[in-house]
């Protein structure tokens, strides 16, 4: 017999799916947009929008549930994740689109592709890809393969940064600097999201902004 | 889910034919009930119209405090047997009510045993005995043993008849009231007798005495076992071991005698009788009456006066 | 380190910790320990070998399906069982350092320790506000007015009910609305200077408002009192109490933290209850 919370839980599934999906894609077209100097802007934009929109709806029909059926265990930790992780879509959104400016401010960079940004571009789009799959699945097996990439993407951003400020190119240095500084708070918002999801199946909250300090810090 | 607004609708339809029937219906069993009430209460109210009428010539000081006069003659009154009927009754209650009260607490708070079983049988057969059969065998016990008829013969055949009534009322009573306030005592750490006494039976006060009111009423008109016991007599009250009078056995007496002056004043004793009654019964619930709207709050616990 | 005073702190009250599962209940002091008790009814087992420990000054609530046996188990914390004719009681119950199941143990003397409030207010009728409290004094043969006094006065504060009712103690208990009584029940319960107090499903023939006051009261009386509660109410469990034992056909399924129990319980069957999805 269908509980009274259950559609409500279907629902908000359904929406946290479609963004997980539509968040995806939007970093992935934004990266796009300055390894091939692509002008995704208008189509990041709407992407972008549509989350923001979802992540309200979302916030609703979470305080809404709450108000109604005073959930508790297994749903409880459902809920309360869900807030979250729907936000960690939402920043994905949002930094996408600064992604997008940064080309639109630039013009077209695409000279300005290296190595590391090529792949901490290529961990970016695998780490999303993991975290989508993981809430999906509620699989907890892939937060360790987050947390190694969200460790690449610091490792990269550490070491670049100071390179940046020895490099002769002025606007290739600072964008790329920008951008950087996108994926890198893009890896953050995916570990958040990985132990929001650890939290909905084992039920323990994991200290990730001491560790995140922790590791920003020693270089 | 399956019934669709059509099919609603039918049945519907359905219910409105049958209600007019029921209603129609409900009004005919009304009117035959009320009718049979009447019909019940007809005989009751003439009973007291009759009596009344009868009987309110006779009354007069002289009639009900004087002793019998010569047969025949208007003279004399009933006196005596007033004065016997209510001593009769008083004593009879002062030994049977305890006894019956006592056994009904037995029955109903210690009584989920064979003995209690076995004792409640009895009891209700009891109850049912036909009361010149228990004044035999008062005669029997006590006439006869102490070679003469007295007042303790019938006030313990009175209290025979009384007491398996006070006992089965007690224990109803009692029965009623809810469990739950014998948990509350026994919660509170008191003792079992403290419980019963201090608590449950205060709250079954209206019952049993109700159930007193009925044994007493039950006694009051008794004729045959006062016949073998008390006998009768035109004497006030003298001693506890010489036969004394009382209303039943004087209206007995007094309407089996051929004249009209006697048969008068049978009547004039009958309307005494139902008086008392009617009085002892009036003065207890007024007497306790004050709780009378609690009695009933008493059914249901956390029920509040406020509407 | 966690200090002394850490431990004290009641776990409802603090956000989830990073020591989340560090802090033993072991620490606290237990007031009542249940050791495998089972309880009998005729031929069926209403309770299966349960043991449960309640800490001192803390509220413990027992959930569960209806049939379940926490009523049963309730009821035999302060001996209960021994008015009815069919049931058995066997382990022990501690109270402090004292089992009272023992055979030497005078029952009544020892229910006066641990106090009890019923499901339906139950005051008694024929006796007013103020002799329903000193019901349990009087008639164990405390005289000194002064005393019963100053008992109903406290007590009546104790269970919020004294502002209410004190121009007029005289009131029979039954004019009470049904709120009132059984905060009444409570006064009286606590006027007997219990140390643990027993509820059964206290607030269940309550309204919303008089539902809330009781939960106040119990918030309060912890300060003093160890207090068991067997409810219904799931949100009533979160709200009030600090440790939670889920029950089901007699057994005990897992006795948790209240706020780990509902928000992480370890157990299926505990998941599946507090989410509704039986009985």
């Amino acid at each position: 017999m269908p509980r009274l919370i259950d559609p409500s839980l279907e629902r908000l599934s359904a929406i946290m799916s479609q963004m997980g999906d539509m968040a995806s894609e939007c970093v992935s077209l934004a990266v796009d947009s300055y390894l091939e100097g692509k002008n995704t802007t208008d189509q990041v934009y709407e992407l972008s929008d549509s989350i923001r929109n979802k992540y309200f709806e979302v916030e609703d029909l979470i305080f809404d549930m709450l108000l109604k059926y005073q959930p508790v265990a297994d749903d409880f930790r459902m809920i309360r994740s869900s807030t979250e992780i729907s936000y960690a879509f939402s920043r994905f959104g949002r930094y996408a689109y600064d992604i997008t400016q940064v080309r639109d401010l630039f013009g077209d960079i695409s000279e300005c592709t290296n190595e590391s940004l090529i792949e901490i571009t290529k961990k970016v789009k695998h780490m999303i890809n993991e975290a989508v799959l993981s809430f999906a699945e509620l699989d907890v097996r892939r937060a360790v393969k987050i947390q190694e990439d969200e460790a690449f993407i610091d490792k990269i951003y550490n070491e670049r940064l100071p390179q940046l400020i020895k490099s002769n190119n002025t606007k290739c240095a600072l964008a790329e600097a920008l951008l950087l500084r996108y994926l890198e708070r893009i890896g953050d918002h995916a570990v958040f999201m990985s132990d929001a999801i650890n939290y909905i199946v084992t039920g323990k909250h994991k200290p990730s902004e001491k560790r995140i300090a922790s590791h920003t810090k020693s270089s | 889910m399956s019934t669709t607004n059509e099919k609603r609708e039918e049945y519907r339809a359905l219910f409105k034919n049958n209600v007019k029937k029921r209603l129609l219906v409900d009004k005919i069993v009304h009117i035959i009930i009320f009718a049979f009430v009447i019909i019940a209460i007809i005989p009751l109210g003439s009973i007291l119209v009759e009596v009344f009428k009868n009987g309110i010539t006779a009354i007069s000081y002289e009639f009900l405090t004087a002793t019998p006069g010569s047969i025949g003659t208007g003279d004399g009154g009933i006196g005596p047997a007033i004065q016997g009927t209510l001593i009769i009754i008083g004593l009879a209650s002062l030994i049977g009510v305890p006894i019956g009260v006592m056994s009904g607490i037995f029955l109903s708070e210690y009584g989920d045993n064979r003995l209690a079983r076995n004792v409640r049988f009895f009891n209700d057969v009891f109850m049912e005995f036909p009361s010149i059969v228990l004044g035999i065998f008062a005669f029997l016990v006590i006439v006869l043993i102490l070679g003469h008829f007295s007042v303790w013969a019938g006030a313990f055949a009175l209290a025979l008849i009384m007491f398996p009534i006070v006992a089965r009322t007690t224990e109803e009573s009692l029965k009623m009231v809810p469990v739950t306030y014998r948990e509350a005592g026994t919660a509170l750490g008191l003792k079992k007798w403290v419980i019963t006494f201090r608590i449950v039976i205060s709250a079954a006060k209206g019952g049993m005495i109700t159930g007193i009111l009925l044994a007493v009423s039950r006694i009051g008109g008794e004729t045959a076992p006062l016949i073998m016991t008390i006998l009768g007599s035109s004497q006030f009250f003298s001693s506890m071991d010489v036969p004394m009078d009382a209303l039943p056995l004087r209206i007995w007496r007094l309407s089996l005698l051929p004249y009209e002056s006697s048969q008068l004043q049978g009547w004039g004793a009958a309307l005494v009788l139902i008086f008392i009654i009617i009085g002892i019964n009036l003065a207890i619930r007024y007497y306790f009456g004050n709780g009378n709207e609690r009695i009933m709050k008493l059914i249901k616990p956390g029920v509040t006066a406020k509407k | 380190m966690t200090t002394l005073s850490e431990t004290e702190q009641k776990i409802t009250n603090s956000i989830d910790s990073q020591i989340s599962d560090a802090i033993s209940p072991v620490e606290k002091k237990f007031k009542m320990i249940a050791e495998n008790v089972t309880i009998h009814y005729g031929n069926t087992m209403g309770v299966k070998n349960v043991t449960m420990k309640f800490p001192e000054k803390s509220v413990t609530a027992l959930i569960g399906p209806s049939g379940c046996g926490k009523t049963t188990f309730l009821r035999c914390l302060n001996r209960m069982h021994d008015m009815t004719k069919n049931a058995k009681v066997e382990g022990k119950v501690m109270l402090d350092d004292i089992d009272l199941y023992d055979k030497s143990i005078d029952p009544i003397y020892h229910r006066r320790k641990v106090g009890m409030v019923f499901q339906k207010p139950n005051p008694f009728p024929t006796m007013s506000i103020y002799d329903n409290v000193t019901a349990g004094l009087k008639l164990n043969g405390v005289k000194d007015k002064r005393i019963l006094d100053e008992i109903v006065e406290d007590t009546l504060k104790m269970a919020y009910l004294w502002d209410e009712v004190k121009n007029d103690l005289k009131k029979s208990a039954i004019e009470l609305s049904g709120g009132q009584q059984q905060r009444l029940c409570i006064a009286r319960a606590l006027a007997i200077q219990p140390e643990v107090l027993l509820m059964d499903e206290p607030a269940s023939a309550l309204d919303p408002i008089a539902t809330q006051k009781i939960e106040e009261t119990i918030t309060e009386l912890k300060k003093d009192y160890t207090i068991i509660i067997v409810t219904h109410n799931m949100q009533q469990a979160v709200r009030v109490s600090d440790y939670t034992g889920f029950m089901y056909l007699g057994e005990l399924i897992e006795f948790r933290e209240t706020k780990k129990l509902f928000t992480d319980p370890k157990n299926d069957l505990t998941a599946k209850y507090v989410q509704g999805q039986f009985g």
